[in-house]
């Protein structure tokens, strides 16, 4: 496969208030063609000026990146011919109808008007836009106007698609709706660089994560490799609150093979196991023996919110602004 | 060719915005009316006084209001520019392949039209009161205060694109709007000012604008003042548009 994106030591520090704020410190990223890769971080990891530098918005302080087989730096022009980007502030003209931005941002790209026509009509279709398509854009839904702005970020058939946040500030049905979108445009072969707070958002879309903090990458591979990388699954169960106290009942579990761990908490036991499959038989037979009953038993593979805790030693959640790092 | 494509569709966009919001269009122009209504008639008092040679009054004090409503016609482009920084319309436009000179010519030709209509309308007005216009110079004038507009338009937006906040760029704008118009004597010619002042003018470059617009009005067009004030403004604009377009070129941060 080719790569559609390759970065190298990109770097971008800005100077704010007599103060260096590195924003981002060295990222390497490669990118082949056809794939969904999340770019996965807390509030000013650095996501956003990444994508502006790939996308040539912010020249890049040092480092290279091609983007389509062309030099971002060298040649902003040609690269932004082949890709599109749907920022994180959108960028819907809100004065404008929806067909209004579309038709504009196809004759931008150098469209004839009949060929920008027929191509906004496919995505219209497509995004489900026909109902307020001809309304002015400042009327929409957070929903609708996110929908129009993924159109318009693909009116030029891009080969390479950044979407910032894409489904931030969108309800659970409107994020459902756009993944499904997004898994189509995947289908069609278009490569998608996607950032995004959310742990489940990269999960369910990408092919490949990359996880970064602070301005660094720090950890990268298949959702499933890096939680591989994390090793065991987790168990928890929930024992009927008469019986055998908790204590005793994790003690006892700790000693079968292939449970590394197991802890009580808040009425329930939680189990780190090398291999659920096989740990599982065993332990119910452990807790028929006991004539221990059970409340409840979930096996998950881990989260890539614990990927993210082992990798930074914080949880993704509560996680401050790059100001207040060391 | 392409160029003049980008920069069509992009003015396209931006008068259409401007045509959606009618009270715009409206104030655009009454206020100038509102010059020659109650401003005006105070003026006819001075009939005869220096610097109102031929007792013609509007003839000395439409010019300056020309110049007033081509100076303000440009002054709005910041804002509009910070707008659409915040709704992300600059950033989505310059990802696009499109020259960064097109993407600033859109607000500038919107505004020059925006300076055209409420002008010819302010002439068409003032006729009938004792203006008596010049048809080749005030053809001139009228190109030479697109200029200006243009020239104002481009130096808001650059403003706009380097201060990324509404009440810096008003703190800049408002501030130097009025030592800048005052100066160049729009409403009142510095003839009546003492010395000192009119030496001050000659370092606001609306003053030679203002100047020759007054000359220009009465039909005199061959002549070393008109020859100035296009020198002043043809190299404001030049200089102000080159500016914005950097600025459109970097928009860092
Ligand atoms: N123009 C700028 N001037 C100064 N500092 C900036 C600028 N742009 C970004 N930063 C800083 O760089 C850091 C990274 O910002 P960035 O926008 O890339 O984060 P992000 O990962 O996109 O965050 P979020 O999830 O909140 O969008 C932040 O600390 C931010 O304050
Ligand atoms: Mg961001």
């Amino acid at each position: 496969m080719t790569a559609a994106i390759v970065a190298h030591e990109l770097r971008k520090t800005f100077a704010a208030r007599r103060r260096q704020i590195e924003a981002v410190r060295g990222i390497d990223l490669r990118v082949s063609a056809g794939e969904v890769f999340a770019f996965l971080g807390p509030n000013g990891a650095g996501k956003t000026t990444t994508v502006r530098m790939l996308t040539t918005l912010l020249p890049i302080d040092s480092g290279t990146a091609f983007v389509a087989g062309v030099d971002v730096g060298r040649d902003p022009v040609a690269a932004r011919r082949r890709i599109g980007l749907v920022g994180q502030r959108g960028g819907a003209d809100l004065a404008a109808t929806g067909r209004e931005n579309l038709l504009l941002q196809g004759q931008l790209y150098g469209s004839d008007r009949a060929t920008a026509e027929r191509r906004a009509a496919e995505l219209i279709e497509l995004f489900a836009l026909g109902e307020f398509v001809d309304r002015r854009a400042q009327t929409y839904s957070g929903g609708q106007r996110r929908r129009l702005e993924l159109a318009l970020g693909l009116m030029h058939n891009p080969r390479v698609l950044f979407l910032d946040e894409p489904t931030t500030g969108l309800d659970p049905h409107n994020r459902a709706n756009l993944w499904e979108q997004i898994r189509t445009l995947r289908e069609s072969g278009t490569t998608i660089f996607l950032t995004t707070h959310y742990l489940e958002e990269a999960d369910a879309l990408a092919n490949r994560v990359a996880i970064v903090d602070h301005g660094r990458v720090v950890a990268e591979g298949t959702p499933a490799e890096l939680k591989r990388e994390l090793g065991s699954q987790r168990i928890r169960l929930t024992p009927k609150a008469d019986g055998t106290p908790i204590e005793e009942i994790a003690a006892s579990l700790r000693t079968l093979p292939l449970v590394e761990e197991a802890q009580p908490a808040d009425g329930a036991i939680r189990l780190t196991v090398a291999d659920g499959a096989r740990v599982l038989p065993a332990l119910l037979d452990r807790l028929r023996e006991r004539r221990i009953e059970l409340d409840s038993l979930t096996l998950a593979e881990p989260s890539l919110d614990d990927v993210f805790l082992a990798k930074t030693g914080r949880a993704l959640r509560d996680t401050g602004d790059l100001e207040q790092a060391p | 060719m392409k160029l003049a494509r980008e920069i069509r569709l992009l003015t396209m966009r931006k008068l259409l915005e401007t045509w959606r919001q009618p009270t715009w269009v409206f104030m655009g122009l009454t206020t100038p009316l509102l010059y020659l209504v109650l401003f005006a008639p105070v003026l006819r008092r001075l009939a005869g006084a220096p610097g109102f040679p031929r007792g013609h009054v509007l003839d000395v004090f439409l010019p300056g209001v020309l110049c007033l409503i081509a100076f303000g016609a440009g002054m709005g482009a910041g804002w509009g520019v910070i707008v659409e920084l915040d709704s992300g319309v600059i950033e989505r436009l310059r990802v696009t392949p499109v020259s960064r000179f097109a993407l600033l010519m859109g607000s500038v030709l919107r505004d020059t039209a925006m300076f055209l209509l409420p002008a010819l309308v302010v002439i068409a007005v003032a006729i009938p009161f004792d203006y008596h216009p010049n048809p080749g110079g005030t053809a001139t004038l009228l190109a030479l205060l697109c200029l200006l507009t243009a020239a104002t338009s481009a130096w808001s937006a650059a403003l706009g694109l380097k201060l990324r906040e509404i009440s810096s760029l008003a703190a800049v704008v408002t501030g130097l709007q009025l030592p800048l118009t005052l100066l160049a004597g729009i409403l009142l010619p510095l003839t009546l000012a003492p010395g000192w002042l009119r030496g001050l003018a000659h370092t606001d470059p609306l003053y030679y604008t203002v100047e020759a617009a007054r000359l220009l009005s009465t039909g005199t067009i061959a002549n070393w003042t008109v020859g100035e004030g296009f020198l002043v403004t043809a190299g404001l604009t030049v200089l102000t548009l080159a500016w914005a377009t950097a600025k459109y070129r970097e928009a860092a941060s």
